[in-house]
């Protein structure tokens, strides 16, 4: 059976190993993307959250099949990008990030909702960053951030 | 190690027929059971289980759409929406499929209540034939399905008719990120003042959705002002017939919300 | 907003925001080449058994089996007591108890020969249920004034029984902790912990080695909220007894199912409470509190003790008695949790105010207020509120923000319909800092700042930023004593070969004690300061000269120097088809003195009121009649999301304490302690006031609201 082919953080990459295991692991240990973090395993708090096709996926719930030829984003990719600033500048004037576990995860599902929809009201916000746990910060904090995020990168998404 | 991704149907039905293999399609319930040795078979791709489309009689409804998907058809009936956007979270819902919600095989699937109310079918395909059952025959138990080993799930077919009068409530133990704990599904279509079609499915309180086509038949036919009377032995009759399965909520709980939600749902529609 | 209270970035927020921080569990593993071990370990399946033999089959090379056998000090972790065993030793007593570890380099091969391991158990009868739980760890009892008095010249005597469950502290990141044995014989350890010096003198006593011989560093840790002040001790000395005798690195890092079933977690309570009425007044209070303590005594003596001091609330009440015992049961040991045992006491009292004005007729919040403790009143132990006690303008404030007293007598008049609201009010203090005398005679706090020739400044100190902002904070209060720019003013995670012991971080000390010590010490180097040279000063914990000193033996004096205050509204509405409770608004007015940077304290509050109000509604965890935790997953114990409080508005009220920085208090648990009294006020008014229904019990769950609502219908 030929290498699984796809694209991590925009580099083509080939994993030879199982197609059953767990993307989550795979990014963490065989690619080193440490920002992907487990929380779970069970696709209930959302700090494994990665960008697939640009659509948001708990990584612990997605098996390496799944993923052949696609392409995967996670904070190690994303924190390159200009809508990353914008939301780095957003998150630290809040000071929306305490203990930081959660924050990868929920960065990139503030992102999956402003590609989606760039201009949320605060209920959208809570529906779009709802699968991601956080037990820090009570979440007004991020979900203003969020807010703010989108009002300054007006234009980015 | 061998590798399962087909692009069609055929090739998957194929896969399906000379291997032994579990079909994946979302992922979200097989990734947390995390079953030891098996060979996934990998729907993601195959676009023939994507599309939604429609007939003069149903909306058609591939078994590899997910919720998102969904949410976002102008085609998927508001009833079925309602029932997908309390689905955990956005990215169970980017994952997560109509056909693994049936697969999976259970009573707390949110898509499947939808389909036991709406009387809907299911088309199961596989190398050699294709046939279409009834969504209450699919289920013959607990996580145990009318799906022999060659087969993949294909569609559903939701009938068109008459959805527009329901009746939805999903208890869930937060607002979001939720299984449901109870679900209650109705439909109540009227027609010259008596009531034609009355269907209640509820979900996550028994081995299978429960729904009770004989119990139905009670109000069918009858005036608002013959149904109003008949009411309470109606819902007597559930509570009667009605057997829970325990869990970390109590059955009692479970069994009188059920009936509150059904006495709602009779005040409002009838 | 004076000047120190305006937010900066937070020190460590850039790392954090992108990804790179290294929590424990992203350090390479032996897969990768880095020769790091992974530790499982061998949990007991049983609550009690005394263990006849532990089969395991043969190893692999490089694959290790651990257990007490291989420990070569003492079989003791350090807590408290010296009950606690690193491995068990004969007998296990609690499921989930650590009867070894296997230790390899595939963490696979691991699961598989754990899975191999075959336990010999002799089971024996487990103590499950509290109330006929005997065994007590600590049993304490205190008060004042003449109690048969005050109970037989009573009007009205009044007499009921609270409980809480569980909590767990649910931070994302999972327990998890590495141990390195490094040249020279010395074992270095490190991972996800609040308190480097409990770590520290655990392993040290557990490997039998010199002070010298361990150093523990506190990786960028995932949350805390009290679950990683005493559990890492023992975690730790279990990777370390592995990595020596494996030579080699170990870590264990939990999963989420181990986490929640075999950490610590807050302890369950029963409160029973007599109150004796005259004249419209409590003139006495007899309260008896029991906790839960699990099967080892960790933490349980100091939980307990701040748990009875609050016993009374914030009522001057002239008669008082309170006894309070923490009971051997053999379930996991609960410890430490943000409120640390007054949660659990203020929840009864708010609710014992509020069902005692409803039953004489008056308006419970003008009940509570005509009690309330003013400034030189006596505290429950005698000792004093030397400070102004600001409840009443903070409850005129709550008022103000979401009208309280209209929307109470509004919603106390009969409802009917499916929706139903109601609203409540609770008041409480947090004791600031460690109880009685523990900073002074325990804890000993030393800190130091060293300025090095290019004119920056690092702190010195052992307290471990959790999230709650310590590396900011810190670094705030010495740049602006010292004039300096924050940037010039470094703190970072401590390393115990590094920092001296500014103590634990836990009770809310970190800022108001140890905030306090970095201010001298940076007035002490502003004294000295000399341009292009290498500095260094150090700063010792002092008594504040005004306190009365307490007696842990009769529970007398000031049992803090302060109190940090809140009172918290809720408003609900209940569906009463399906007995859910939707929070319409939650109302938090804190005061935690100066605050040292407002969006910091503004996120510790927001945090804490949210994880008060899950406990007080939907975060309920139960073990089964063989002792197992029930609800081990993410899907079974559930705490809110960002869709279930969303509006939630916290606020601060500022009562300078002349002995914090720049009037600091303590600030960190404050916000969840009294969450659960004003929610099930909430909810009882929504369900038609204690006369219809009496509720007593947290968490109150739909399943609860609608067995009341049953029982109506009946």
């Amino acid at each position: 059976m030929d290498a699984l082919n796809f694209v991590l953080n925009g580099q083509k990459v080939s994993y030879e190993g199982s197609a059953n295991d767990r993307l989550l692991d795979v990014l963490r240990d065989e690619y080193d993307c440490k920002s992907v973090k487990c929380g779970c395993k069970e696709g209930e708090c959302g700090a494994c959250s990665v960008l697939i096709d640009g659509v948001l996926y708990n990584s612990c719930c997605v098996a390496m099949g799944a993923i052949a030829d696609r392409s995967v984003v996670t904070m190690e990719g994303f924190r390159e990008t200009e809508r990353f600033a914008v939301l780095d500048k957003a998150f630290a004037e809040m000071s929306a990030v305490q203990c930081g576990f959660c924050i990868p995860g929920m960065v990139l599902a503030a992102e999956a909702l402003l590609s989606a929809n760039p201009h949320p009201d605060e209920e959208q916000i809570r529906e779009g960053l709802s699968g991601n746990l956080c037990r820090c910060t009570g979440y007004n904090a991020i979900v203003k951030a969020v807010g703010n995020a989108a009002k300054e990168g007006n234009g980015l998404w | 190690m061998v590798r399962y991704t087909p692009v069609t149907l055929e090739e998957a039905l194929r896969i399906r027929a000379e291997q032994d293999v579990v079909p994946y399609a979302g992922g979200t319930d097989l990734m947390v059971e995390n079953r030891k040795g098996v060979t996934y078979l990998f729907l993601n791709r195959v676009s023939e289980l994507q599309q939604i489309s429609e007939d003069d009689t149903y909306v058609r409804i591939g078994s590899g759409v997910t919720f998102t998907q969904a949410l976002k058809s102008p085609l998927v009936p508001d009833l079925m929406k309602e029932a997908v956007s309390h689905i955990a979270a956005p990215a169970i819902r980017n994952a997560g499929t109509f056909g693994g919600n049936l697969g999976n095989g259970s009573a707390k699937a949110d898509s499947v209540l939808i389909e036991y109310v709406t009387d809907a079918k299911l088309r199961i395909a596989s190398a050699a034939k294709e046939r279409t059952v009834d969504v209450d025959a699919f289920y013959k138990g607990r996580k145990q399905l009318d799906l022999e080993s060659d087969e993949l799930i294909a569609e559903i077919l939701i009938p068109k008719e008459g959805l527009d009068d329901y009746y939805y409530q999903k208890i869930g133990g937060r607002n979001a990120l939720a299984i449901s704990r109870v679900s209650f599904a109705g439909i109540l279509n009227k027609e010259d003042g008596k009531i034609k079609r009355i269907a209640a499915a509820f979900g996550a309180v028994a081995d299978t959705v429960l729904r009770y086509k004989e119990i139905e038949k009670m109000l069918i036919g009858k005036t608002a002002a013959e149904a109003g009377e008949l009411k309470e032995a109606f819902i007597q009759k559930y509570a009667d017939t009605m057997v829970l399965t325990r869990g970390r909520v109590s059955a009692e709980y479970r069994k009188s919300v059920c009936c509150n939600l059904l006495r709602d749902f009779l005040d409002q529609m009838i | 907003m004076e000047k120190i209270s305006q937010s900066v970035v937070k020190k460590d927020h850039s790392p954090k925001m992108g990804g790179r921080s290294v929590y424990v569990a992203d350090y390479n593993t032996a897969k990768n080449g880095d020769g790091i071990l992974t530790g499982k370990i061998l949990h007991s399946k049983v609550a009690r058994a005394r263990i006849r033999g532990v089969e395991v089959p043969t190893l692999p090379d490089g694959y290790y089996y651990v257990d007490a056998k291989d420990i070569p000090g003492d079989n003791n972790v350090n807590i408290v007591l010296d009950d606690m065993p690193v491995y068990c030793r004969d007998t296990v007593e609690y499921i989930g108890e650590a009867i070894g570890m296997v230790v390899g380099p595939d963490s696979k091969k691991v699961d598989r020969i754990l899975s191999e391991i075959k336990v010999n158990y002799e089971e024996l009868e487990p103590v499950l249920d509290l109330r006929t739980a005997k065994e007590a760890f600590f049993n304490y009892e205190y008060g004042h004034g003449d109690m048969d008095k005050a109970f037989a010249e009573a009007d009205h005597v009044y007499e009921e029984e609270f409980e809480t469950g569980y909590q767990e502290q649910t931070y994302l990141e999972t327990q998890g902790m590495m141990a390195e044995p490094e040249e020279g014989g010395s074992m270095y350890v490190h991972g996800s912990m609040q308190c480097i010096y409990y770590v520290h003198g655990a392993v040290k006593r557990v490997l039998n080695c010199e002070p010298e011989g361990v150093h523990i560093f506190q990786d960028v840790t995932g949350g805390g909220f009290g679950g990683k002040e005493a559990f890492p001790s023992i975690l730790a000395t279990e990777v370390a007894v592995a990595a020596k005798k494996a030579n080699a690195p170990v870590r264990c890092v939990f999963d989420r199912r181990e986490d929640m079933e075999y950490t610590s977690k807050r302890h369950p309570s029963i409160c029973r409470i007599r109150a004796a009425v005259k004249d419209g007044k409590v003139t006495a209070l007899d309260c008896d509190v029991t906790f839960n303590a699990g099967a080892y005594s960790t933490l349980s003596a100091v939980v307990l003790q701040r748990g009875i001091i609050a016993a009374p609330g914030v009522y001057n009440v002239p008669n008082i008695h309170v006894t309070g015992r923490a009971l051997k049961t053999n379930t996991s040991p609960c410890g430490a949790y943000r409120g640390f045992g007054a949660p659990q006491t203020f929840f009864a009292i708010e609710m014992m105010m509020d069902h005692i004005a409803q039953d004489l007729g008056v308006e419970s919040l003008a009940f509570k207020e005509a009690h309330l403790a003013k400034q030189n009143d006596p505290t429950s132990t005698c000792g004093k509120y030397h400070f102004p006690v600001p409840v009443q303008d903070m409850i005129n404030e709550v008022d103000k923000v979401c009208d309280y007293r209209k929307k109470k007598a509004e919603y106390s008049k009969p409802q009917t319909g499916r929706y139903r609201r109601g609203i409540g009010m609770s008041m409480i203090f947090h004791g600031a800092g460690f109880t009685g005398s523990g900073e002074r005679d325990i804890i000993k706090a030393v800190t130091r700042l060293h300025k090095y020739a290019d004119g920056r400044v690092e702190i010195l100190a052992s307290n471990g930023e959790i999230g709650q902002g310590v590396r900011t904070t810190f670094c705030k209060i010495v740049a602006n004593e010292l004039n300096l720019p924050l940037e010039k003013v470094f703190y970072d995670h401590p390393d115990t070969a590094r920092v001296p012991d500014s103590g634990p971080t836990v009770a809310s000390r970190s800022l108001m004690t140890v905030g306090e010590l970095l201010r001298r010490a940076s007035i002490k180097l502003r004294e000295i300061w000399k341009d292009g040279e290498e500095q260094e000063v150090e700063e010792r914990y002092r008594q504040p000269d005004f306190m009365i000193p307490f007696s842990l033996e009769k529970f007398e004096g000031d049992a803090y120097p302060t109190y940090a205050w809140a009172v918290n509204a809720i408003e609900v509405e209940v569906d009463t088809l399906t007995g859910v409770t939707k929070v319409l608004g939650a109302y938090g007015n804190f005061d935690v003195g100066t605050p040292m940077d407002y969006n910091i304290v503004m996120g510790q509050m927001e945090g804490g009121f949210l994880q008060g109000i899950g406990y007080s509604s939907i975060e309920k965890m139960d073990y089964d009649d063989k002792g197992r935790i029930r609800n081990n997953s993410f899907s079974d114990y559930l705490i809110p999301t960002t869709k279930d409080v969303p509006n939630m508005q916290c606020m601060l009220h500022v009562e300078k304490f002349p002995d914090g920085p720049y009037g600091a208090k303590g600030a960190g648990e404050l916000p969840l302690v009294g969450v659960p009294g004003a929610y099930l006020e909430a909810v009882e008014q929504a369900l038609g006031g204690c006369k219809k229904h009496k509720l007593n019990h947290v968490p109150f769950t739909a399943e609860d609201t609608l067995k009341e609502l049953m029982k109506e219908a009946e």
